[in-house]
């Protein structure tokens, strides 16, 4: 017994290994010269660096700044919101729990949540990209289509939240004549919703992040002025713009924690 | 106590809702770009994308085009495992720094003069990175380096390095204490802790959300790639703009095929290391 279990690995090392191998194997992959500036390249970088110390602090531009902040935010909210309502209706169609009947059931849980896994599977960016062709490069294509995977997302989780609710407060539902509506109402919805909200709110903080970088599909934000500041290779506006795009993330992602922290 | 909290929440929810009215107005009212929203080309969009175009072999039938579109395919997932795998080592060599139980206690595990400045430190470049997202960093790359899939995978690692080091150096605040009291009441030095305490508990929590972020990073290399000119990305652009809408069908075919594949891979494995 002894000797058999000094050479079996454990599952853990096994897994690195595999990671670690396919992870060289991948080196093998890339062209190495790629990794020497481009000319020119060097010079920008020492240029991109110095600036760091002459942030853009003129009032002009700090309105810029907040202007494109306020917007990145906007688009956030906007696209969260519509997420929550997509998040919540896919939520409680994938949990099954409005389905009755064995076939119904895992008819309806396996349908949504393919639907769901295929709506996730997209990046936002590319869902911005495809609405943008087909609807036009607008504000609201840039909030349908950071809603769609953020829908999806929560809604999957969403889903799981109902489902490992406590079961006793269901049963007594049910066995006092509720419908499964009426026991998804007052009884599942209830209770995973401190979970639902905070996990939400988390999804806020990644949005923010997402909707920087709407300036993919040509809408403003801080991403849609970083672009416009670097391609005038003004880096100290660059940073400026940065300090804001992070100012913006661990100010909510602080509100988020004590939001957590007294939701526990 | 209780009080304050729970008016917390109320007050947290009043100003989210207030926030979220305001923003919806703001685009219906004051900015005044939604004129370019219309359905008209939509439909049509729609129909080449799955292949359905008059006087044209569909690219869908073309086995070239799939060929090509798999190779492309196969550069993308090179690109995500060398993004994941170079932020798994820089984070997984920072965490210990960057954890406030491990710096900052009666006698610091991690015991050298410059303990709170390699916090900070550390600590710094962790949120740094990860609150710049990966197309940010990769418009920044790409004035210094080619445009390549080593650039793209650095853009995508420099973010990850963040969250990981993040979710790794939270971790190790939130275990339990007890084991690092008793190992450091016995006599064991900082180096011992670190492995004999914190490693086994944080490894296999590492395992799980590298394969985690994996399945993050796997989408977000095809919106680098635009950028960043490397694998599906980049021909998903140059389709695009030639309106070759049935390739950009077939790519994207190839892409959320390459999604699943990694979440498969990604969810046995974390079951397995579980």
């Amino acid at each position: 017994m002894i000797s058999r279990k000094s050479i079996s690995l454990g599952s853990r090392t096994i897994t690195s290994l595999i990671l670690c191998a396919t992870f060289v194997f991948s080196l093998a992959f890339v062209d190495w010269s790629d990794l020497t500036p481009h000319g020119g390249g060097a010079t920008m970088l020492e240029v991109m660096l110095r600036e760091i110390i002459s942030l853009e602090l003129s009032s002009e531009f700090i309105k810029v700044s907040l202007r494109a902040s306020f917007i990145t935010l906007s688009y956030a909210l906007c696209s969260i919101s519509l997420a929550i309502i997509f998040g919540l209706i896919g939520g409680i169609l994938a949990s099954g729990g409005l389905f009755s009947g064995f076939l119904a059931k895992v008819l309806g849980i396996s349908l949504f949540r393919a639907l769901l896994a295929i709506l996730r599977s997209i990046h936002e960016l590319i869902w911005a990209w495809l609405i943008a062709v087909s609807l036009g490069f607008s504000p609201i294509s840039g909030v349908i289509a950071l809603a769609i995977p953020y829908g999806a997302i929560l809604a999957r989780v969403y889903a799981d939240f109902l489902n490992d609710v406590p079961q006793a407060p269901l049963s007594a539902l049910r066995s006092s004549g509720a419908s499964s509506f009426q026991t998804m109402l007052y009884g599942r919805l209830p209770q995973a919703a401190r979970e639902m909200f905070s996990y939400g709110f988390y999804r806020f903080e990644c949005c923010v992040r997402s909707a920087s970088v709407l300036s993919f599909i040509g809408l403003q934000g801080l991403g849609y002025q970083i672009g416009v500041s670097l391609d005038d290779l003004k880096f100290g506006e660059v940073w400026t713009l940065l300090a804001f795009l992070i100012g913006l993330i661990v100010l909510i992602d602080y509100w988020g924690s004590l939001l957590r922290r007294s939701l526990s | 106590m209780k009080r304050i909290n729970f008016s917390f929440l109320t007050f947290s929810i009043f100003l989210f809702s207030i926030a979220t009215i305001s923003s919806w107005a703001f685009f219906f009212f004051s900015l005044e770009q939604n004129r370019g929203f219309s359905i008209g080309p939509g439909l049509e969009f729609i129909t080449k994308l799955v292949g359905i175009e008059l006087g044209k072999e569909s690219a869908f039938l073309s086995t070239a085009s799939w060929a090509k579109s798999l190779r492309l395919g196969f550069t993308t997932l090179t690109m995500s495992i060398l993004a994941i795998g170079f932020a798994a080592i820089f984070s997984f060599l920072t965490f210990p720094f960057a954890a406030r139980t491990l710096a900052f206690s009666d006698r610091p595990v991690i015991s050298n003069p410059f303990s709170t400045a390699t916090f900070l430190f550390i600590k710094m470049t962790h949120t740094v990175t990860r609150s710049v997202p990966e197309l940010v960093w990769a418009m920044l790359i790409v004035f210094v380096l080619h445009p390549s899939v080593i650039a793209g995978s650095m853009a995508l690692a420099f973010h990850n390095y963040g969250v990981l080091g993040r979710l790794l150096a939270e971790s190790v605040e939130n275990m339990n204490q007890r084991p690092i009291k008793a190992l450091r009441s016995s006599g064991a030095n900082s180096i011992q802790i670190l492995f004999y305490c914190v490693m086994p508990e944080i490894f296999p929590k590492f395992l799980t959300y590298l394969l985690y972020r994996w399945e993050v990073v796997i989408r977000t290399t095809v919106v680098v790639g635009f950028l960043a000119a490397g694998g599906l990305g980049r021909e998903l652009k140059l389709s695009m703009s030639w309106f070759h809408y049935d390739e950009v069908g077939v790519l994207l075919v190839t892409y959320v095929i390459l999604v699943f594949l990694v979440d498969g891979i990604s969810v046995f494995l974390r079951k397995y290391v579980s």
